[in-house]
């Protein structure tokens, strides 16, 4: 249990960073941290295909995307943030923390145990069987984004100019 | 189990905290990316220590494959968008995108 804990402060930890740094580069990478941490929090809570998701795709893929848009779009990241932001940020979050805290101590033993049967099968079963839709679903979001991404690239048509 | 669960639940609810505030008070267009996906970091540690606490861990893997893919093409497209905001207004700022000039 203390290693969970411990992972799940450093996922906070480092999301904090990455919402906090002026580098975009370094939040980037904070970034990725964090998504590596949540990974090994779900291997942990033995679920390790979203764990390899999480890993592979949040923290590779999207870490890419990321940092091909920040050196895209270099001059222009000296975005002057308001100081008062950084500033304030340390009160608001001790002030959720102990709200947090003391909400969820109050929710302890009054929420119901959460039942459930143990689940039969293998995640593949579960996915192609009972969540057939869900992945009809997920293949139009990726022709969605593909064509979105195609959309905002195509080149003009000499009559637009 | 119980407890257990309203631990992930309340570092999920921190999460989401720290996203949302980086959405409400930053202004640079790849810092307010940066919130979303910490918002979205913190809803699937939900969605995942729900399943756990439940022993429904493969339903709750099979929604959570689901969020990520929508999560990617979210980001592609949202990337692409800041991308062309950049050439037209070759600045990152949010409060340039108010004028909404042609």
């Amino acid at each position: 249990m203390i290693i969970e804990i411990a992972l799940l402060c450093g996922l906070v930890l480092f999301s904090v960073a990455a919402v906090l740094f002026r580098d975009l580069l370094r939040a980037a990478i904070c970034l990725a941290v964090a998504s590596l941490l949540l990974g090994i929090i779900f291997f942990r809570m033995k679920a390790p295909y979203i764990g390899a998701f999480e890993i592979s795709i949040v923290a590779g893929l999207i870490t890419v995307l990321f940092i091909v848009t920040i050196a895209l779009t270099k001059t222009g990241g000296d975005v002057r943030e308001s100081k008062a932001a950084s500033w304030i940020f340390p009160l608001f979050f001790v002030v959720f923390l102990v709200l947090d805290f003391f909400v969820m101590r109050g929710l302890m033993g009054k929420i119901p145990a959460l039942g459930g049967t143990r689940e039969q099968g293998t995640f593949g079963e579960v996915l192609w069987k009972l969540r057939t839709f869900d992945l009809v679903g997920q293949i139009g979001v990726i022709f969605a984004g593909v064509l979105a991404v195609l959309a905002l690239f195509r080149k003009r048509d000499k009559d637009d100019e | 189990m119980n407890n257990t669960w309203l631990l992930y639940m309340s570092f999920a609810a921190v999460l989401v905290f720290v996203g949302l505030y980086c959405l409400l008070s930053m202004r640079n267009l790849i810092k307010l990316f940066i919130g979303i996906e910490v918002v979205s970091k913190g809803i699937s540690l939900a969605l995942v220590a729900t399943g756990y606490a439940k022993k429904n861990i493969l339903v709750a893997q099979a929604l959570a494959v689901t969020f990520i893919v929508i999560e990617v093409s979210v980001v592609a497209t949202a990337l692409a968008i800041i991308i062309n905001t950049y050439r037209h207004t070759r600045s990152l700022d949010i409060r340039k995108l108010a004028k909404l000039k042609g």
